[in-house]
């Protein structure tokens, strides 16, 4: 067994271009050395019935012993206010905010504090491990709290906050519930002897979701799950209608000089800067990017996008999980040669440890320089797709994985390590610790499926199309989403052909109408995948590969959001399908997604369309009579996995050429869930002929064209029989004419 | 919030119904008839509730060896390696795992003749 976790890493920036430096940033909490090598990918799936992994060590100028350290992952979101004299000139206040609080009773979580753990001063208002709400000050050795009697409900609104009455020598903790009927009520006020003048420390940042653990302002714990609306410090004592009016108030006359600090989370929501109304302008900064743009005590469900009514949207959804940036320091730098291709590359380490061989990769991609290509075909590296999945415990916590895959679960290495170590972040098809929707990935962490050897869905299966390009000997250049995304159609402009891989489901508005434009201007996109085009995303409008969706209540989705919450705080943009956003796949790539196939994948049959004469380039050497693709490392065939059908009515051309489908799939054919209207039985693959994978072709304007194949089983076909096969030499009779100029 | 209940897949089985397992012993990989397709949903969807944790495979070598495991309910607890089980088939894997499943479900030991390993 390979050991492929006790060294991990990640490359920062994850695309580069020749000419420009990447840094490894690179753990191991048992091994101190590893022997380095860069490699070009060729294939990264180790699949003995394929090639095999297959990486180029580069002749390089590089540190071939690299010393390792063991770097600390430390998740969890939180809001950081720096230290200021407003915070320290009150004596008696007032704390409070509105909570929906998603794991009350799991542990001690912060809400509100100016607190030193490691010398247990200041005050903060929080959760106790029993989920009451409680209040302590502290000074000189000595402790005051106060909680209540009840335990907070999860995923309830509830105003919650905490006095200190420092004449009277009194705390008290106050909670009014906003739907106190029918048991949810959680409404109290509790008081109990406080101090009646204490000591403020020193130079401890005021935290929002958790508290400092010492005096540095740079550690946190006490991460609270659950959003906060409104939050609020009053230098006075203020009843539970005082602390509600607070909360409503939004705006702040200076002659109030007691508001200390009320900060309006629907500011700057695709920051990560948040902004305190008060007169002191504490403003304050977000780490680990929390979940913005979230519906506030106050959302009455007249919108569902923030943008419309940026102050029913003053919650942020903050997690004791989340993890945007792992904050390691770079361990080994390279400046990538000039002279380098385009690709997929990766830093190779490899050690001993203990009985098993250490062999674990950190992937970076080399882009074509903008402007420079080298080749007349692009192959897109699908970088939204790899950020979406990247670390999905989907198997791992999903109650209907074993049944969606028909089969025992099969895990890797990289699974059993992501069960047990959980700071390393999940995937947008995963839920966070409370139940709530991963809704935001970066690549600022180690990506333990987006590498050679590691788990092959989406990266590995890419690989086997770069294969088949080395071994056919075509030359092309590799460039990626983010590339798209950020530049437009002017990256995909120089190729006369662009393809896109297995499975190119995450795409931005930019990205798809790059990929638009390219078809318009005559490019020719091969598009040999299933369920592309599908979600929208955003990507961060100032953090690098780092993107944003939200699921909604539509498509296959692994967790669905809340209502209200579809619209991505990166952008304001809505999210959730393409197809919901009167995109459906069909109109830019003939076909859209339709239905997942485990149990076995299929051959296409040709249809009368890939008959026509005209057409013979595309069919030249294959036999029209034989299955196609009835062999594959997916299943067993060209058609399965996840794919994509012909409907004229969502928007298949016109023009498209409907050469071939897989429309006999059985009964592990099951239909995505926007492909039913109604309730009925009678919608498997056995009896559903909607569940299929079709293969079009259709011109475009300008002597474009655009091949759809439909299914992501398609590239792990590619190799079958020394790469002599129909579905190689379908692939490559295509990819020959749409390189050839002459319009199509 | 829609959450997905491990214990909602309720096909009553039969633990008579001794055909169903000779017709996965046959093909652990299907294809399956209608009534075994049920049976099969049951065991997978409710994912060994009389264990510790749901039964998975760990890949040793890929395509070629795979080990037994135990998948915990609760995230970050590590899966237990189960080291004396050890499969070099899929089919041979998925045999093992449902003999382990219906003899927990129906509370019976299967007959010797389809207690065996897969040949």
């Amino acid at each position: 067994m390979t050991d492929t976790t006790s060294v991990l890493g990640y490359a920062w920036p994850m695309v580069v271009s020749p000419g420009e430096e990447v840094a490894f940033h690179l753990s191991s909490p048992s091994v101190s050395k590893a022997e380095a090598a860069l490699v070009r990918v060729r294939c990264g799936d180790p699949d003995p019935a394929g090639p095999g992994i297959r990486v180029l060590e580069m002749d390089a100028p590089f540190e071939r012993t690299v010393p390792l350290v063991h770097q600390v992952l430390r998740p969890g979101s939180c809001a950081i206010v720096a230290d200021a004299p407003p915070l320290t000139s009150f004596r008696s206040f007032t704390v409070g905010a509105f909570l929906w609080p998603t794991m009350p009773g799991d542990r001690a979580q912060t809400i509100l504090s100016r607190w030193r753990e490691d010398t247990q001063e200041g005050w903060r208002l929080g959760l106790d491990a029993e989920g009451h709400l409680e209040f302590v000050v502290a000074a000189g050795g000595r402790t005051w709290r106060v909680a209540t009697t009840a335990a907070l409900l999860s995923r309830e609104w509830v105003l919650a906050g905490a006095s200190w009455d420092a004449e009277a020598g009194r705390l008290a903790v106050m909670v009014r519930s906003a739907d106190p009927q029918a048991g949810r009520d959680r409404s109290e006020r509790v008081e109990a002897a406080g101090p009646t003048g204490l000591e403020w420390p020193a130079a401890v940042p005021l935290v929002i979701a958790a508290h400092a653990t010492d005096g540095d302002g740079q550690l946190f714990d006490g991460f609270y799950d659950g959003k906060i609306d409104r939050p609020r410090v009053h230098a006075s004592v203020q009843p539970i209608d005082g602390l509600h009016r607070l909360c409503e108030s939004v705006s702040f006359p200076t002659a109030d000089a007691r508001v200390v600090a009320a900060w309006d989370f629907s500011r700057e929501i695709a920051s990560e800067r948040v902004t305190d109304l008060s007169a002191h302008h504490l403003h304050g900064t977000l780490r680990q990017m929390p979940t913005r743009g979230m519906t506030g005590a106050n959302w009455d469900g007249s919108t569902d996008r923030w943008t419309d009514c940026p102050a029913q949207y003053g919650a942020i959804h903050f997690h004791s999980d989340d993890m945007a940036d792992a904050e390691w320091e770079p361990t080994v730098r390279f400046t990538v040669p000039a002279e380098w291709r385009s690709g997929f590359y990766a830093l190779r380490l490899r050690a001993e440890a203990g009985d098993e061989p250490v062999e674990s990769f950190v992937a970076f991609f080399v882009r074509a320089e903008p402007g420079k290509p080298r080749s007349k075909l692009a192959f897109v590296a699908s970088t939204g797709t790899f950020l979406a999945y990247a670390n999905s415990a989907l198997r791992l916590d999903q109650v209907h994985a074993e049944a969606m895959l028909e089969g025992v679960l099969t895990l890797s290495r990289d699974d059993v390590y992501i069960q047990e170590h959980r700071e390393v972040g999940l995937s947008t098809y995963d839920t966070h610790a409370d139940g709530s929707g991963w809704s935001i990935s970066s690549a600022r962490r180690p990506i333990l499926n987006m590498r050679p050897r590691g788990n092959v869905f989406n990266y590995g299966n890419d690989t086997h199309f770069i294969d088949w390009l080395d071994e056919t000997g075509q030359d092309y250049d590799v460039i990626t989403d983010d590339d798209i995304h950020r530049r437009g159609v002017q990256v995909l402009a120089p190729y006369t052909c662009v393809v896109t891989g297995s499975h190119p489901e995450y795409i931005s508005r930019e990205v798809w109408e790059a990929f638009d434009a390219y078809q318009r201007g005559g490019g020719r996109h091969m598009y040999l995948g299933g369920n592309g085009f599908y979600w929208r995303i955003a990507y961060h409008p100032t953090v690098p590969h780092t993107i944003e969706m939200r699921r909604g209540m539509t498509g296959l989705r692994t967790w669905e959001g809340e209502a209200g919450e579809t619209a991505l705080a990166f952008t304001g943009e809505p999210s959730s399908t393409w197809r919901s956003n009167g995109r459906p796949p069909q109109r830019l790539v003939g076909v859209g997604f339709d239905g997942q196939v485990f149990t076995h994948s299929s051959p296409y049959r040709w249809l009368d369309g890939a008959k026509d004469p005209a057409l013979s380039w595309l069919t030249e050497g294959i036999d029209l009579a034989a299955p196609l693709g009835d062999f594959g490392l997916r299943g067993n065939g060209a058609a399965g996995v996840e794919i994509d059908r012909v409907d004229f009515s969502l928007g298949s051309p016109p023009g498209t050429v409907w050469l071939a489908t897989a429309d006999r799939l059985g009964y592990g054919g099951t239909p995505a869930p926007e492909e039913i209207r109604t309730l009925h039985r009678g919608v498997m693959g056995d009896q559903n002929a909607q569940v299929r994978a079709d293969l079009v072709y259709f011109p475009t304007a300008n002597g474009g064209a655009v091949f759809s194949t439909g299914s992501i089983a398609w590239v792990c076909a590619l190799s079958h029989a020394g790469y002599r096969n129909n579905v190689s030499q379908l692939t490559g009779n295509v990819l020959r004419r749409f390189l050839d100029p002459r319009p199509l | 919030m829609l959450v997905t209940y491990p214990e909602a897949a309720h096909w009553p089985i039969d633990p008579d119904r001794l055909d169903l397992v000779e017709e996965f012993r046959r093909q652990p990989r299907g294809p399956h008839g209608d009534e075994l397709q049920k049976l099969l949903h049951r065991l997978r969807w409710a994912g060994d509730p009389d264990q510790p944790g749901r039964y998975v495979l760990i890949v040793t070598q890929p395509g070629k060896e795979w080990m037994l495991g135990r998948l915990p309910r609760q995230r970050g607890k590590p899966i237990e390696l189960m080291r004396n089980h050890v499969f070099t088939s899929i089919a041979e894997a998925e045999w093992e795992v449902f003999k382990l499943r219906w003899e927990a479900v129906t509370g019976r030991t299967l007959p010797p003749h389809l207690s065996e390993k897969l040949a």
